[in-house]
C-alpha cells in the first residue's frame, strides 16, 4: 500500500493529476507492472467528507486557484475568476462528475471529412477512428461500470423528473430517450453499492455508487505496490535535458517546499486548463514557446461543449432533486444534419439542481435578482430542467494563455481562459432552446428559463491529437509529436469535442495509451 | 536542470491564507458580485440611523421578494450580519452609509419620497436596477443569496428537501412518482 519511490528514481512514470485521465493511467500502468508516481495538487477526501450540500462541496473540492475568464462568453463578466467548474482533489473531476458515459459516434472522429472546412473554425479529423477505439470503450465501460450492454447492468430506474422530460420529448416526436448509459451502479458491482437515488451526484457520491478514480482506480493502483500517490503536490514545471527529452518534474509538496521528481516518462493529466498551462510554464531556451509546442497549438482550440440550461415550471409537482442528478438523456438531435442551421449535434440531459445552485444560476451574475427570480424559486418543487450539451467547434483564439503579470500562490503566471462562441455554437444553442420550449410547452408549461453556459465542466482540446505535427500537439497515442517521453493523458487530447460528455472517451484513450506506453517502454523505445 | 528557473528545497507557496482568501473571493464572484472599484474607506463613517436600517431591510426584501413565504427574520439576519461586519470594517460601514444615502437621493429625485415610501414594488425595483452594479447592492445581494437560498432552515418553505443520504435517499420514497400527465 505504501510504496515509496525515491526522488532520484528516474525509472518511474510521473503522472500529473489523478482524475479521469491520470487516475486511469495510474491503475492501468500499475497493473502492467510499470512503476509510477502520481502527483496530485489537491487533497485526499474520503466518503466521510462528502456532504449533500451544494455550496459546502463547492468550496471543499473546486479548483479555486487564481484564474481569469476572458473572451466573448457571458462568464467573462459573470464568472470572472471561475472559467471552469472542476475539481482540485484526489480523483479530480471524477469526484464531481454526474456519470453520463456516451461513446462518440463514428462521424464525430471525422468532423473535417464530414463537413469540410468551416469558416472561422480550426476543425481537424482525429487521427483515430471509432473502430480503433471501440475495444477500449468496452474496457472503459467494464472498468467504470457503465450501465448498458457491455456490462449487462441495467440502466437506472426513471425518476419522476426524467419522466417529465421523456414525456415532453415523446410528445414532440423524439424517441431516443434513455436513462443511460451512466457509470453509476444500478446493482451492486465491483464492491460498490447500487445507487439509492440520493441526488447530489455532482457533490460527490456519498455511497460510491458512481464511478470515481478516488475509490476505484487509485486505491487499486496503490494495492499493486507499483504506484505511489502524493497529494497536495502541485507540479510547477517539467524539465528536460539537452537532447530535449523530459527528465522529471519540479513540484511544490504539501509543506510548500519545492521537490524534484526524476522520471523516465511524464504523463500530463491536469485537465485542459492546467495541462497546457504546465507545458507553457515549462518553456526553456530550447523550447521558448513551451514544451511540445512546435505547432503553436498548445493551449489553443479550447473547447467546453456548446452548453446551456433550460428550467421550466411544470403544472404539477416534480421534486427534481429526488434521484440521480442526471437521470436520463435524449439523443434525437445528436446527429450531424447541417439543414438545422449548424453542423454537429447535441444531447438533452436532464439535470437537477438544488435550491442553492438554482438561485445562483437561474439568472447568473449581478443582474440576477428581482421578483421574477424569487418568484421562480418559490416554485422549486414544480421545476424541471435540462442541461444542453453539444459539440462546439475548435477555434484557435479560444485558448489558455499565461497572464502577463498575475501570479498564482506558487508564483507561476495565472491562466487566462478565452472562450467565444462560433456562430455554429450559437445557432445550435438557439435550436436547442427552441426544442426545449416545444417540449415544455407540450407539457403545459409556459414559464421557461433559458440559462447561459455554466462555468465549464467539460474542458477539452488544448493539447490536441493530430495526424500531422503542424496541426496539433500529440500523435494518435497522446504522445507529444516533439518529445517522445512526454504524454498527455486527459481531455486536452481531444481533436474535436464531439457531442458526448468526455469522460468515457478520456478513460478509453488512457487505457489505450497505457497499453502503448508499457509496450514502448518494454521494447526500450522510450 | 537544464530548463528550470526553480530551485528545489525552497518554499513555493506564498502566504498561508491565500487559498482561503481566493476561495472566499471566488465564492463571491460566482454568486456574481461584479468587482467594481471600492469607494475610498472613510474612517469616520457614521453608524447607520434607525431609518437607514429600515431602508436596508426594505432593499433586502425587494432584492428577492417573498411577500407571503418569508417574514422579515431571514432578511434581517442577513442585514444584521453585514451591520456587524461594518462595526469592525470602515470600508463596509462606508459602503453602507454612502449606499443608502445614494439610494435615498435617487428615490427623492424621481419620486420625491424616501425609498421605503415608494409604494409600488416595481417602482422600487426600478430604483434598485439603477444601482444594481454597485458594490453596495452586490454586497446585500450576495449575502441574501446565501442567507435565503442556502439556508437549510428555509428549505422546507421552498419545497426543497436538502440532504437525503442520512435517510437512505429517495429510492423507497417515491423518487419515481408522478401523476399529473
Ligand atoms: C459538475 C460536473 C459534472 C460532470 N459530469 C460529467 C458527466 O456526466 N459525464 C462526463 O463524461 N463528464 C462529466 N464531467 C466532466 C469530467 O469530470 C471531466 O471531463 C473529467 O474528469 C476530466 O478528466 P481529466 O483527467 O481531464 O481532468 P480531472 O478529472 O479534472 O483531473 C485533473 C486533476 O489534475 C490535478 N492537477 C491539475 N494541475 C496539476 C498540477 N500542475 N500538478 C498536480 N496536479 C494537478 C487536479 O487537481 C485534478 O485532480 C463533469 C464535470 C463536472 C465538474
Ligand atoms: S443518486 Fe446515486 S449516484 Fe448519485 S450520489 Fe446518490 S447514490 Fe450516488
Amino acid at each position: 500500500m505504501s510504496t515509496k519511490f525515491d526522488l532520484n528514481d528516474d525509472s518511474v512514470v510521473v503522472i500529473v493529476g489523478s482524475g479521469a485521465g491520470g487516475g486511469t493511467m495510474a491503475n492501468e500502468l500499475a497493473q502492467k507492472g510499470v512503476k509510477c508516481v502520481v502527483l496530485e495538487a489537491g487533497n485526499k477526501l474520503t466518503l466521510d467528507d462528502i456532504e449533500n450540500d451544494e455550496w459546502a462541496m463547492f468550496s471543499k473540492i473546486s479548483w479555486l486557484d487564481k484564474r481569469f475568464s476572458a473572451g466573448g462568453w457571458h462568464g467573462a463578466v459573470n464568472h470572472p475568476n471561475l472559467p471552469a467548474w472542476i475539481v482540485k482533489g484526489l480523483g479530480g473531476s471524477t469526484v464531481h462528475w454526474a456519470g453520463v458515459s456516451i461513446r462518440f459516434q463514428e462521424h464525430e472522429f471525422k468532423m473535417r471529412t464530414t463537413n469540410g472546412d468551416v469558416t472561422g473554425a480550426n476543425v481537424i479529423d482525429w487521427p483515430i477512428t471509432l473502430a480503433e477505439l471501440s475495444p477500449y470503450y468496452d474496457k472503459a465501460e467494464l472498468k467504470m461500470g457503465t450501465t448498458g450492454e457491455v456490462t449487462g447492468m441495467p440502466h437506472l430506474p426513471w425518476s419522476a423528473d426524467f419522466k417529465v422530460l421523456a414525456e415532453g420529448a415523446r410528445r414532440i416526436g423524439y424517441s431516443k430517450i434513455t436513462a443511460g448509459p451512466m457509470s453509476i451502479n444500478s446493482v451492486e458491482r465491483d464492491d460498490r453499492p447500487a445507487c439509492q437515488q440520493i441526488g447530489f451526484c455532482m457533490q460527490g457520491c456519498k455511497l460510491g455508487a458512481k464511478w470515481s478514480t478516488l475509490y476505484t482506480e487509485l486505491p487499486k493502483a496503490e494495492a499493486t505496490g507499483n504506484c505511489e500517490i502524493r497529494t497536495n503536490c502541485m507540479v510547477l514545471t517539467i524539465e528536460h535535458d539537452k537532447s530535449g527529452k523530459v527528465t522529471g518534474v519540479v513540484y511544490a509538496d504539501s509543506a510548500g517546499t519545492k521537490q524534484r521528481q526524476k522520471a523516465r516518462v511524464v504523463c500530463v493529466a491536469g485537465n485542459s486548463i492546467e495541462s497546457p498551462r504546465l507545458l507553457l510554464n515549462s518553456a526553456s531556451n530550447m523550447f521558448p514557446n513551451g514544451l511540445a509546442n512546435s505547432s503553436g497549438q498548445v493551449g489553443r482550440n479550447y473547447m467546453t461543449h456548446m452548453t446551456a440550461g433550460v428550467y421550466a415550471v411544470m403544472p404539477g409537482e416534480v421534486h427534481m432533486n429526488r434521484g440521480t442528478a442526471v437521470a436520463g438523456i435524449v439523443r434525437d438531435e445528436a446527429h450531424n444534419d447541417p439543414k438545422r442551421g449548424f453542423v454537429a449535434g447535441y444531447t438533452l440531459e436532464k439535470l437537477a439542481l438544488g435550491l442553492g445552485f438554482l438561485s445562483a444560476f437561474l439568472v447568473p451574475g449581478p443582474t440576477g435578482w428581482g421578483r421574477k427570480v424569487s418568484g421562480a424559486l418559490e416554485k422549486y418543487k414544480y421545476m424541471s430542467g435540462v442541461w444542453i450539451c453539444g459539440e462546439d467547434l475548435p477555434q484557435e483564439q479560444n485558448r489558455i494563455e499565461l497572464h502577463a503579470t498575475e501570479k498564482d500562490q506558487y508564483g507561476l503566471p495565472a491562466p487566462v481562459v478565452y472562450k467565444t462562441d462560433h456562430p455554429n455554437d450559437t445557432n445550435m444553442r438557439n435550436h436547442a432552446y427552441q426544442q426545449m420550449e416545444k417540449i415544455y410547452n407540450s407539457l403545459g408549461s409556459t414559464e421557461i428559463y433559458n440559462l447561459p453556459a455554466y462555468p465549464a465542466s467539460h474542458n477539452m482540446g488544448t493539447n490536441r491529437m493530430s495526424e500531422k505535427a503542424r496541426d496539433g500537439v500529440l500523435n494518435k497515442w497522446g504522445q507529444s509529436h516533439d518529445i517522445k517521453n512526454l504524454f498527455v493523458s486527459d481531455g486536452s487530447q481531444f481533436s474535436s469535442s464531439g457531442s458526448p460528455n468526455p469522460t468515457l472517451t478520456i478513460v478509453a484513450l488512457a487505457i489505450r495509451q497505457a497499453e502503448y506506453l508499457a509496450k514502448e517502454m518494454q521494447q526500450g523505445n522510450i | 536542470m537544464y530548463n528550470s528557473p526553480l530551485q528545489v528545497g525552497e518554499p513555493a507557496v506564498a502566504g498561508a491564507d491565500f487559498t482561503r482568501r481566493r476561495l472566499l473571493k471566488s465564492m463571491m464572484l460566482v454568486t456574481a458580485a461584479l468587482a467594481l472599484p471600492a469607494l475610498p474607506p472613510d474612517a469616520f463613517a457614521a453608524p447607520l440611523s434607525a431609518d437607514q436600517k429600515t431602508t436596508l431591510l426594505r432593499v433586502a426584501r425587494d432584492i428577492y421578494p417573498h411577500d407571503s413565504l418569508l417574514d422579515d427574520a431571514p432578511y434581517q439576519a442577513v442585514i444584521d450580519a453585514i451591520l456587524v461586519e461594518a462595526e469592525s470594517s470602515p470600508t463596509v460601514a462606508d459602503l453602507l452609509s454612502k449606499g443608502v444615502e445614494d439610494l435615498e437621493q435617487r428615490a427623492q429625485h424621481i419620486y420625491k419620497v424616501n425609498y421605503t415610501a415608494i409604494s409600488k414594488p416595481e417602482e422600487r425595483e426600478g430604483v434598485l436596477r439603477s444601482i444594481e452594479l454597485t458594490d453596495f447592492f452586490q454586497k446585500i445581494k450576495g449575502g441574501l443569496l446565501m442567507g435565503l437560498y442556502n439556508n437549510k432552515a428555509l428549505w422546507p418553505k421552498f419545497g426543497y428537501d436538502g440532504s437525503s443520504w442520512e435517510t437512505g435517499g429517495f429510492i423507497d420514497k417515491g423518487f419515481d412518482k408522478i401523476d399529473w400527465f
